[in-house]
């Protein structure tokens, strides 16, 4: 009956789904917006100028600084496991809701239909996209990286470009592959999450009207356009850097501070 | 704005006396296998699908000469108000008895092809069996409380602006289009899950148009609670297909989008005053 009052699990239910709709805002979104800046600072570093005159040593050096900074965030690892958390609690959520829909674009071949069905689509691929990226750069796994770079915190630029172009002598068949993948699974993420803010702010009750959603959708849409660009920004930054060049000027910024003694053989190891 | 498409490609003039020919899925039975059959129908000026079922029925000889059982179908309104006759016809979900043959096949030999929908049990042929949508109104408390065995006296007053919303919504005739072209929408044969699988968002906009009548509030908070659980309104996707393909126009994804705000605040204020 319509009337019967709630059992936990239809709570449950409830709060579930509407974890699952905030979680892909805060603390995902938010977070994905701070990571493409700050990764974008590969390109758009050029305009700082406090990391002197030349071009490459200004886009390098404003990248280290901004790793180096995020490394030395006092409750990095909260942070992280905060992240982590959400991500997984999304994700698998995500692909459980996904299953109970069965796309019909042939049938109906709507541009909204196809946005919910990119939707998801976006979603599969994202997890992928972030387990690879993750696994690669955080945990380490190197031998899921083509040429095997092992990613530095203190060389963040120059292995990430060898990494993405797999060998530290430039691109390799495999490297495109790499590249094309960063390519593919970022942009796919940041249409995810704008098309994510949109549909939330139906699901919360937000936008009711058709007018209010339309307008909804410019905002998302103007959003998600600017993190396009830094996403790209940042796969053109890294997919065109010069990996001696950048190591070098990495190497300069760490001896004139305390490298790390890992940091310090990397070094030696990579500029004989 | 459902059919415009199919309206679009009206440009050509029709050619008068032609035959076009119909693709129909057959089934005969609930549980048994279906079959694709086809008929040849000769086509007069105005004719609709409904009326070439009729000629079906009356002349049931397949295109290869064979005999066969007349087609079943369900209708009842023939002005698309009883919402009894949709089936999907070239793939879409609509109702028959307004699809005009001029539209959909202008020239000599077209082909049309008939199937009954896919989210609801198959009783016959092209004739389905809606009960589930009638459940899920019954879920939602579709109706206004006026039973008693006194005088209620004057209903609320209600402003022009909110009648004239509340007019669009009352104009869904349970035809079940907009489940059929949900994404989330899936058929259920077993019964006893219906109550938690997707409700759809022809119920959703009943439960909007009920909240929104000032004596069908009194039941609001029963109607929220029924769509904060499975099924309910979380489970929609927002694809926005049923706005698309519902005849009446009604704005079903303003109403998901209403009844989403009015689910959130339930919850805020059931969590703070624990009611
Ligand atoms: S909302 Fe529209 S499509 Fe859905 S059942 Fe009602 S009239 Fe049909
Ligand atoms: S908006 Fe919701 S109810 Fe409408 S077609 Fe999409 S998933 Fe189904
Ligand atoms: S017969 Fe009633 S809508 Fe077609």
């Amino acid at each position: 009956m319509a009337t019967q009052k709630n059992s936990p699990l239809r709570q449950h239910h409830f709060l579930l789904r509407r974890l699952h709709s905030l979680s892909g805002i805060v603390p995902i979104g938010v977070f994905l917006i701070l990571h493409l800046t700050t990764n974008a600072t590969i390109l758009w570093g050029v305009l700082n100028s406090r990391a002197g005159s030349d071009m490459l040593a200004r886009r390098v050096g404003t990248f280290q600084e901004e790793v180096s900074f995020i490394n030395g965030l006092p409750a990095l690892l909260l942070i992280e496991l905060t992240l982590w958390i959400s991500l997984g609690f999304h994700s698998i959520l995500g692909v459980y809701y996904a299953f109970s829909g069965r796309p019909n674009v042939r049938e109906y071949p709507y541009p909204d239909n196809w946005r919910y069905t990119l939707q998801r689509v976006s979603g599969y691929v994202g997890i992928l996209f972030i387990f690879y990226h993750v696994a690669t750069l955080r945990w380490g796994w190197s031998f899921l990286v083509p040429g095997g770079t092992q990613w530095s915190h203190n060389f963040a630029a120059s292995t990430l470009a060898a990494a993405m172009q797999g060998s530290e002598q430039g691109y390799t068949v495999a490297g495109i592959a790499v590249s094309l993948f960063y390519f593919v699974g970022v942009s796919l993420l940041v249409y995810h999450f704008a098309n994510g803010l949109w549909t939330a702010a139906i699901t919360w009750g937000l936008t009711i009207s058709e007018q209010a959603q339309k307008r909804w959708g410019f905002v998302c849409a103007g959003l998600g356009a600017g993190m396009m660009l830094l996403a790209w920004a940042s796969i053109i930054g890294f997919a065109t850097l010069d990996y001696d060049a950048a190591a070098e000027i990495e190497g300069a910024m760490h001896s004139e501070t305390n490298i790390p003694a890992a940091a310090q053989s990397h070094a030696d190891n990579t500029n004989p | 704005m459902a059919h415009a498409s199919t309206i679009k490609n009206f440009k050509n003039t029709p050619k008068p006396d032609r035959t076009v020919q119909f693709r129909i899925k057959r089934c005969d039975g609930p549980g048994q296998p279906s079959r694709y059959e086809s008929f040849n129908v000769p086509i007069e000026s105005g004719s609709n699908v409904i009326s070439c079922l009729q000629y079906i029925a009356a002349n049931p000889i397949t295109v290869t000469g064979q005999k066969t059982t007349p087609v079943v179908w369900d209708a009842g309104c023939l002005e698309e108000i009883c919402g009894a006759c949709t089936m999907v016809i070239n793939g879409k979900v609509r109702q028959s008895c307004s699809c005009l043959i001029d539209e959909y096949a202008p020239h000599e030999g077209d082909v049309i092809t008939l199937e009954p929908m896919s989210k609801f049990p198959v009783v016959r042929d092209l004739w389905v069996d809606r009960q589930r949508l009638f459940e899920s109104l019954e879920k939602v408390s579709a109706w206004v409380p006026i039973d008693g065995s006194y005088d209620l006296g004057p209903g609320p007053q209600e402003t022009p602006q909110q009648s004239e919303m509340r007019y669009t919504l009352s104009t869904c005739m349970s035809c079940g289009c907009c489940l059929e072209a949900c994404p989330q929408y899936q058929k259920e044969d077993d019964a006893s899950s219906w109550d938690t699988s997707f409700i759809g968002a022809a119920p959703l906009s009943q439960a909007r148009l009920f909240n929104e009548h000032g004596t069908g509030r009194q039941l609001k908070g029963a109607r929220l609670d029924a769509l904060m659980g499975p099924g309910g309104i979380n489970d929609c996707g927002n694809a926005q297909n049923c706005v698309k393909v519902c005849p009446k126009e009604i704005p079903l994804t303003e109403s998901i989008a209403a009844v989403g705000r009015a689910v959130t605040i339930h919850s805020f204020t059931r969590f703070f005053t624990g009611k």
